[in-house]
């Protein structure tokens, strides 16, 4: 009998503390979390590792998230990953252009475990 | 004892008059700087409080959760005298970790605005030492619509326009609470 292996979800954010609390609320429903503090240091791990779902902040230092879900949109290993925005931006403006960059969906932050949770569950 | 003369005071002496190098606009910018200086002072030393506190809440919440590993393993017998009390104690702290970490993250958002507070100080500061920009009504839109640009929250955006709108600020304040209850945009999912 195998034993699937956990789901990995590649969690970006800049802030320590938002890290912290994404990585247990999806440690605890059983995902294997990667972390990365910017777009460029999450582009570096994508060109050599790839992950179920990637969960994104927008506003960060060297590359925001928006340049990030473009940039990866263009790797051939993450086409069809689903790429969550978790953002405090709630402007129309930016979600478009998250949108067009080819996110496939936006949440706004703070984030409540059990949504986070069943959003992951419904875009996986 | 003679009555003082007009224009002093024996406890209000009159200032000396400003030296060369004294402006308002220097005295303005440096007020403004000093209050960008505390606020940033305030914010690494509490950032450094709530890191820690945040260690120490994940390692309590990891904790719980091995506890509830360690009570779904508990043999039949046992399990049958405490099990009910033990799943409904675990339930209740697993809510009550829910609740603290969207409670968490409000810090995480109260950092973000005051960091364009902090930027919106020193644009402020710099911009004061310039009479030829102060003097132009035009230059005053172009920052405000600077400062407008930095804005990433529903909150921040609503608080600008009250205020330009020429709303006091406890009008604003009040005018934010109202609509920020019906309108609130936290928490909001939308798949694309």
């Amino acid at each position: 009998m195998s034993v699937a292996s956990p789901r990995t979800i590649l969690a970006v954010d800049d802030s320590a503390s938002m890290r912290q609390m994404v990585r247990y609320t999806l440690e605890g429903a059983g995902y294997k979390v990667v972390q990365a503090a910017d777009g460029v240091e999450a582009l570096e791990f994508a060109r050599t590792g790839t992950v179920d779902l990637v969960l994104t902040d927008v506003n960060m230092p060297r590359m925001d998230g928006i340049s990030l879900v473009r940039e990866l949109r263009t790797l051939h290993s993450y086409k069809f990953v689903p790429m969550l925005v978790l953002t405090a931006e709630s402007g129309q403006e930016t979600k478009q252009r998250g949108k067009q960059a080819g996110a496939t969906g936006w949440i706004v932050k703070p984030f409540n475990p059990e949504q986070l949770l069943a959003t992951i569950g419904r875009v996986l | 004892m003679a009555a003082p003369q007009a224009g002093t005071s024996a406890t209000h002496p009159v200032a000396a008059a400003p030296s060369e190098s004294w402006a308002v606009e220097r005295q303005m910018a440096n007020t403004l700087g000093l209050c960008e200086t505390q606020m940033t002072s305030a914010l690494q030393e509490s950032d450094q409080a709530v890191d820690a506190l945040i260690r120490i809440f994940t390692g309590l919440a990891d904790t719980m959760r091995d506890l509830g590993a360690v009570s779904a393993r508990l043999p039949p017998e046992i399990k049958a005298n405490v099990a009910d009390d033990l799943d409904a104690q675990l339930a209740a702290i697993t809510k009550q970790i829910g609740s603290a970490v969207i409670a968490f993250q409000f810090y995480d958002k109260l950092t973000q605005r005051l960091g364009h507070v902090r930027f919106s100080l020193a644009t402020l500061a710099q911009f004061v030492c310039d009479p030829a920009q102060t003097q132009q009504p035009e230059q005053w839109d172009r920052l405000h619509a600077t400062l407008r640009s930095l804005y990433r929250t529903q909150e921040e955006r609503e608080i600008f326009q009250l205020m330009m709108d020429g709303a006091s600020h406890t009008a604003s304040n009040e005018g934010r609470c109202e609509t920020s209850a019906a309108q609130s945009t936290a928490g909001d999912i939308e798949l694309f």
